[in-house]
C-alpha cells in the first residue's frame, strides 16, 4: 500500500485559523462584551439559520427505523459464518481458536469426527449478551469463517442472548445467487495478498 | 559421583547417569524430541546435542555419562542452528492441520518449532502414499508421524507387548502393530509427541487447551496408577457444572497407564438432586440391619467409616474378598516380622530375578506385568511364572514358565524355601524342612526337582530377587500356611516380596476394618449385594458417588496412601450423610484421612496436605508411605497338607485384560464382554464349540456364559470372566465346575 499521503505533515495547506477575539481580562472590558452581545441581537441570527434551513426542506436525520444508514464494510454486528465459494460448504474447521481467544468467554463450541473422518462443529454458540464485539475471532480465524456482519439489531427481552451455528452461516440460496459478502475488517485478506503468499515447497 | 560443570554451574552425576538426566534434575534446560525419559535413549532425533569442552563437534547428552570434570555448554549460537535445522527437516511435508489436529497446543513439534523460530517449511520430499490405521482404540495418521520411536519404545520395554514396530522403508518408514500382541493399553497414545498416534474414541472431540485437569487415582486396581481426569462441559447448551470426563492423561513421561486406566473413565454415577424418600428408607434399614457388606472399591475414608460404625452399632462387616488378603497379610507378617510385604512396583522393576506364583501376570494387575517387562527388558531379569496355565500374551516378558498341577501352590513354595532360605532360617524351621519331601511335592505338582535345581542355579549371581504372589493363593485352603512360608522366604533370605492387592483398595480395607466371616441378615450392601443396596453403578436402594466423584485416599500395592480428587460433581446422597444420621459425624469424608489408623501405620496427615507431584527427576511424590510396624511373635509352619487332585473340567476366575469390575464395564470404550475362554483342547474335552453358550454351577449359583476359544490359550484350563459377577469372591480361583450346553 501506498503511505505517501499520510506522510505529509505539513498540516497549513488548506487549514486557516478562525479570527477570534481575544477574552476580556479586566471587569471594564467584561462589561463592554455584555453591552455588545445585548444589543447586536445575536439570537435572531441564530433563528434565521434554522427557519432558512426549514423553508428549503434539506433534511438529515434519518427516519430509523423506517430509514437505515448504509454500513461499512468494517463494522463489526452479529457474526456470520461464511461458506466456501469453491464448494459451498462451510469454512470452518473446529479449530477453537475463536473460542480461545474470546476475552469475554462468549463463544463456546463443540466438534467431533464426522463419517468423512473430518473435523467438523457440531455446536456452536455465541452468546451475543456477553460478546463485546473486540473482532478478535473474526482477526483470529484461520479460515476467515467467522467474520463480523452488519446486522446490528439484537436487542433482546434478557441479558442472554444466543446465536447458533445455523443461525449464522450464509444460507445456501444466497451462496448459489453469489451474494455472499466478504468481510473488510480485521483479520480479513488485504489487497495484493496473493503476491504475499508463499507456497508450501511440497514436491507434488 | 562425577563433578562435573553444565553451563557454569557445578552439577554431581550418580553413575549411570546421563548429561541430560543430570541436567533435568538440575533443572537446566536441553531440548529433546525423542527423549523419553522412562526408556532407554534411541538417540535418533540428536536435538540433545550440546557442546563439552575439548570434545570436538556435538555430544549427545541423552546417552552420554559426564565424566569427571566436563564442562558442558548447552546453549550457542553453533547448537541454536543444529537444532533449527533439525526442526526443518522435522517439518518436511508435516501436514499444516494443526488447526484441526488433536496435539495442538501440546504437540513438541509445534513447541519447538516455534520455539527454534522456523517460520515456514524450506524443504520438501516427493510424499509417499501411506495408510491411515485404526487398531481398536488407537488411531494412527502416518502422515503426521515423524518417527521419533517413543511409540515403538514404550511397547517394547514398559509394557513389554513388542507390538509396535518400525516398517522400514526409508522415507516411507512407518510405525506398523502386530495387532494380535496389541494389549490396548494406549501408552503408545500417550508418549506420541505429535498427533499421530491418537485415541480413536477422543479424536477431533476436544482442544487440550480447554480441558481442565483433575489429578486423582486410577479407581480400577490396586495400583492406583497417578492419572488426570480431563474433564469439560457438556456441549454449548451446560451450564458449568455439568462436566463429563473427556480423557485420561498421565505423566507419561515417568509413568504408565493401562487400557482401563486410560479408557475407562466415563463410569460416573450422574444423580443431579437428593433423593430423600430412598434416603429415608435406608436409614430405616440401617436401624434393623445387622450387616454391611461392602466392595474394596471404597476408600480409605469410608473403609473407615464403616469402621466405625461397626464399632458404635454393632454390625458385621463382610467383605470376603479383603479378608482372606487380611488373613493372608496377618499370617505373612508374623513370620516375616514386618507388618507389611517388602517390595513394591519400583523394586520389581528394578529387579533382575523375579518369580511369580498364584497370579495371571497378564490380567491380574497391569503395572506388576509392566514392572516385570522392564526388569526383563532392562536389567535383563530373569522371570519365572509359576502357574497352571501357559499365556502366550506374555511369553516376552516370562524367560521361563513352571506349569504346575492345580492346587499344589502350597508344595512349591515350600520348595522354593527349600532352595533359597538361608542356613539361620532353616535351623528356625528345622522341623519343617526336615519333613520336607520333595520327592513327594514334584510329583504331584508336576514341577521336577531338577527344574528347582534350575531355579536356584539361575538366581546365582543375581542381587536383586523378588517374590511375586497373587490372589490365587489368599483363597487357597492352605492359605495361612503359605503366608507364612512367603515370611519366612522374606525373612531369611534376600528376597523381597510382592502380595498383589487383589481389588482396588484391599490392602487399605484389610488395615483398617476389622472383617468378620459370617453375615447375619438383613445385610446392607455397599456396592454388594443385600437387602439394602446403597450402589455407585446407579442400580441400587440409593446412589452413592463413583470414585470419579469422590475425594478420599487409596492404599496402593506401593503401600503408600495416594489421593483422589473428585473429577465431576455428585449432588447426591453420600456415605458421610448417612454417617452422621448414625452417630459418626464429619462435614467431608476426608476428614478422616488424619484420623486412619496409626496403629496401622497410616500418619495423621490431612488430605490437603498429601502432596501429588513430580520432581524435575521423574520422581513421585504423590501421598505417604505407610509405615511397617515390626511383629514380634513366634511361630512354626505346618507341614505340606497332601496336594489334592483337580479333574474334569477346571475353569479358572480371570478377567480380560481391560476389565476389572462393574464400573470398567460400564465404561464406553471398554467393550471385552465376560466369556468362557478356553484353547482348543479344552473345548475337545469339554465338547463344546466356541460360540456355544454353557451354564454351569459356581460358588452356589448359575451362571451362564458364551463359550469362546481362544488360540492363544493352551492346556485344560478355561478362563472364566468375573468382572460381572459385582463383589469378588473369596472363592478359590480354580474350580471344578459341570458345564452344560443351553441352547
Amino acid at each position: 500500500m501506498n503511505n505517501e499521503q499520510f506522510n505529509n505533515r505539513n498540516v497549513t495547506d488548506g487549514y486557516y485559523l478562525v479570527d477570534i477575539e481575544d477574552y476580556p481580562t479586566d471587569g471594564w472590558g467584561k462589561f463592554k462584551r455584555v453591552v455588545k452581545r445585548t444589543f447586536r441581537v445575536e439570537l435572531f441570527v441564530g433563528l434565521w439559520v434554522v427557519l432558512r434551513e426549514m423553508i428549503k426542506f434539506d433534511i438529515h436525520t434519518v427516519s430509523y427505523p423506517a430509514e437505515k444508514m448504509p454500513i461499512g464494510p468494517r463494522y463489526r454486528a452479529v457474526h456470520e459464518m461464511k461458506r466456501l465459494w469453491e464448494s459451498d460448504t462451510e469454512r470452518c474447521i473446529g479449530c477453537g481458536l475463536c473460542e480461545k481467544i474470546c476475552i469475554s468467554n462468549c463463544i463456546r463450541m463443540d466438534t467431533k469426527i464426522d463419517e468423512n473422518s473430518r473435523k467438523v462443529v457440531s455446536e456452536y454458540s455465541i452468546n451475543l449478551g456477553r460478546c463485546i464485539f473486540c473482532g478478535y475471532c473474526a482477526e483470529v480465524c484461520p479460515e476467515l469463517a467467522i467474520t463480523h456482519g452488519g446486522e446490528y439489531e439484537n436487542a433482546s427481552e434478557q441479558r442472554e442472548h444466543f446465536i447458533m451455528f445455523e443461525d449464522m452461516l450464509t444460507p445456501i440460496d444466497k451462496m448459489k445467487d453469489g451474494k455472499q459478502l466478504e468481510f473488510e475488517g480485521f483479520g480479513a485478506i488485504t489487497p495484493h495478498e496473493d503476491e504475499r503468499v508463499k507456497k508450501t515447497p511440497l514436491a507434488y | 559421583m562425577i563433578n562435573f560443570v553444565i553451563n557454569n554451574i557445578p552439577v554431581i552425576a550418580q553413575k549411570g547417569e546421563s548429561i541430560l538426566q543430570v541436567a533435568r534434575r538440575e533443572g537446566i534446560y536441553i531440548p529433546t524430541m525423542c527423549y523419553l525419559a522412562k526408556t532407554t535413549p534411541n538417540a535418533s532425533c540428536r536435538m540433545c546435542s550440546v557442546e563439552a569442552k575439548g570434545v570436538d563437534g556435538f555430544v549427545l547428552s541423552c546417552n552420554t555419562p559426564p565424566i569427571e570434570g566436563l564442562e558442558v555448554t548447552t546453549d550457542s549460537d553453533a547448537l541454536y542452528k543444529e537444532r533449527q535445522n533439525i526442526m526443518k527437516l522435522y517439518n518436511v511435508n508435516h501436514p499444516l492441520q494443526c488447526g484441526v489436529c488433536d496435539k495442538s497446543g501440546e504437540c513438541e513439534l509445534q513447541n519447538k518449532t516455534l520455539e527454534f523460530s522456523v517460520a515456514e517449511q524450506s524443504f520438501a520430499a516427493k510424499e509417499q502414499k501411506r495408510k491411515k490405521k485404526q487398531w481398536g482404540v488407537l488411531s494412527y495418521d502416518p502422515y503426521l508421524c515423524i518417527l521419533c520411536e517413543k511409540c515403538t519404545a514404550v511397547c517394547n520395554e514398559v509394557v513389554g507387548a513388542e507390538a509396535l514396530y518400525i516398517k522400514p522403508g526409508g522415507y516411507k518408514s512407518a510405525i506398523d502393530n502386530d495387532y494380535a500382541q496389541c494389549i490396548q493399553c494406549g501408552e503408545c497414545i500417550a508418549v506420541c509427541p505429535v498427533g499421530a498416534m491418537a485415541s480413536s474414541d477422543f479424536k477431533y472431540n476436544s482442544n487440550a487447551w480447554e480441558l481442565k485437569k483433575v489429578p486423582s487415582a486410577c479407581a480400577h486396581c490396586s495400583s492406583a496408577c497417578s492419572l488426570n481426569y480431563e474433564v469439560k462441559h457438556v456441549g454449548v447448551g451446560a451450564h458449568e457444572s455439568e462436566k463429563i470426563i473427556y480423557r485420561v492423561t498421565n505423566e507419561h513421561d515417568h509413568d504408565s497407564l493401562c487400557g482401563a486406566g486410560r479408557f475407562g473413565f466415563d463410569f460416573e454415577n450422574r444423580v443431579t438432586a437428593k433423593d430423600e424418600k430412598a434416603f429415608s428408607n435406608v436409614l430405616k434399614a440401617f436401624e434393623y440391619a445387622k450387616t454391611i457388606r461392602f466392595s474394596s472399591m471404597i476408600t480409605n475414608e469410608e473403609a473407615y467409616i464403616l469402621q466405625k460404625l461397626k464399632e458404635k452399632h454393632g454390625y458385621r462387616l463382610i467383605n470376603d474378598e479383603a479378608r482372606a488378603y487380611q488373613k493372608f497379610i496377618q499370617a505373612y507378617s508374623l513370620a516375616c516380622g514386618n507388618s507389611l510385604y517388602s517390595a513394591n512396583l519400583d523394586l520389581i522393576s528394578k529387579s533382575d530375578y523375579a518369580v511369580t506364583l498364584g497370579c495371571s501376570i497378564s490380567s491380574d494387575n497391569p503395572m506388576v506385568r509392566f514392572a516385570l517387562a522392564q526388569a526383563v527388558k532392562r536389567n535383563k531379569a530373569y522371570v519365572a511364572m509359576m502357574h497352571p496355565i501357559e499365556d502366550e500374551s506374555i511369553r516376552n516378558i516370562v524367560s521361563q514358565h513352571f506349569k504346575h498341577e492345580v492346587g499344589s501352590e502350597e508344595g512349591l513354595l515350600a520348595m522354593l524355601c527349600e532352595c533359597f532360605v538361608n542356613v539361620e532360617g532353616k535351623k528356625e524351621h528345622q522341623d519343617f524342612f526336615d519333613s520336607l519331601d520333595g520327592g513327594y511335592i514334584s510329583g504331584e505338582s508336576s514341577i521336577g526337582e531338577e527344574e528347582f535345581e534350575l531355579l536356584a542355579g539361575k538366581k546365582n549371581r543375581k542381587k536383586a530377587p523378588v517374590l511375586i504372589l497373587g490372589a490365587d493363593l489368599y483363597a487357597h485352603p492352605r492359605a495361612e500356611n503359605i503366608a507364612k512360608m512367603a515370611g519366612v522366604l522374606d525373612r531369611y533370605s534376600d528376597f523381597s516380596v510382592l502380595i498383589i492387592p487383589s481389588d482396588t483398595n484391599t490392602l487399605g480395607v484389610s488395615l483398617i476394618c476389622e472383617l468378620d466371616e459370617e453375615a447375619l441378615s438383613p445385610v446392607i450392601a455397599y456396592n454388594a449385594f443385600g437387602d439394602t443396596v446403597l450402589s455407585a453403578l446407579g442400580e441400587g436402594d440409593l446412589d452413592m458417588p463413583a470414585l470419579n466423584q469422590q475425594e478420599g485416599t487409596f492404599t496402593s500395592i506401593d503401600k503408600k496412601v495416594v489421593p483422589l480428587n473428585a473429577a465431576l460433581p455428585y449432588q447426591g446422597y453420600e456415605l458421610s450423610d448417612i454417617s452422621n444420621k448414625l452417630g459418626v459425624k464429619c462435614v467431608n469424608v476426608i476428614d478422616f484421612t488424619s484420623k486412619l489408623p496409626h496403629e496401622k501405620g497410616y500418619k495423621a496427615i490431612a488430605f490437603d496436605d498429601l502432596p501429588n507431584y513430580y520432581l524435575n527427576s521423574g520422581i513421585q511424590v504423590r501421598g505417604y508411605l505407610l509405615d511397617a510396624k515390626e511383629v514380634k511373635e513366634e511361630i512354626s509352619l505346618e507341614e505340606i497338607s497332601d496336594i489334592k487332585e483337580f479333574n474334569g473340567t477346571v475353569i479358572y476366575s480371570c478377567n480380560p485384560n481391560m476389565q476389572f469390575n462393574l464400573f470398567t464395564d460400564k465404561a464406553e470404550i471398554i467393550v471385552d464382554k465376560a466369556l468362557l475362554k478356553g484353547s482348543k483342547q479344552f473345548a475337545q474335552a469339554a465338547k463344546i464349540k466356541g460360540g456355544e453358550n454353557v451354564e454351569f454351577m459356581l460358588d452356589g449359583k448359575l451362571l451362564s456364559r458364551k463359550f469362546q476359544i481362544d488360540n492363544k490359550l493352551k492346556g485344560m484350563i478355561a478362563y472364566n470372566a468375573n468382572f460381572d459377577l459385582g463383589q469378588r469372591s473369596s472363592l478359590y480361583r480354580y474350580q471344578q465346575i459341570q458345564l452344560e450346553r443351553v441352547q
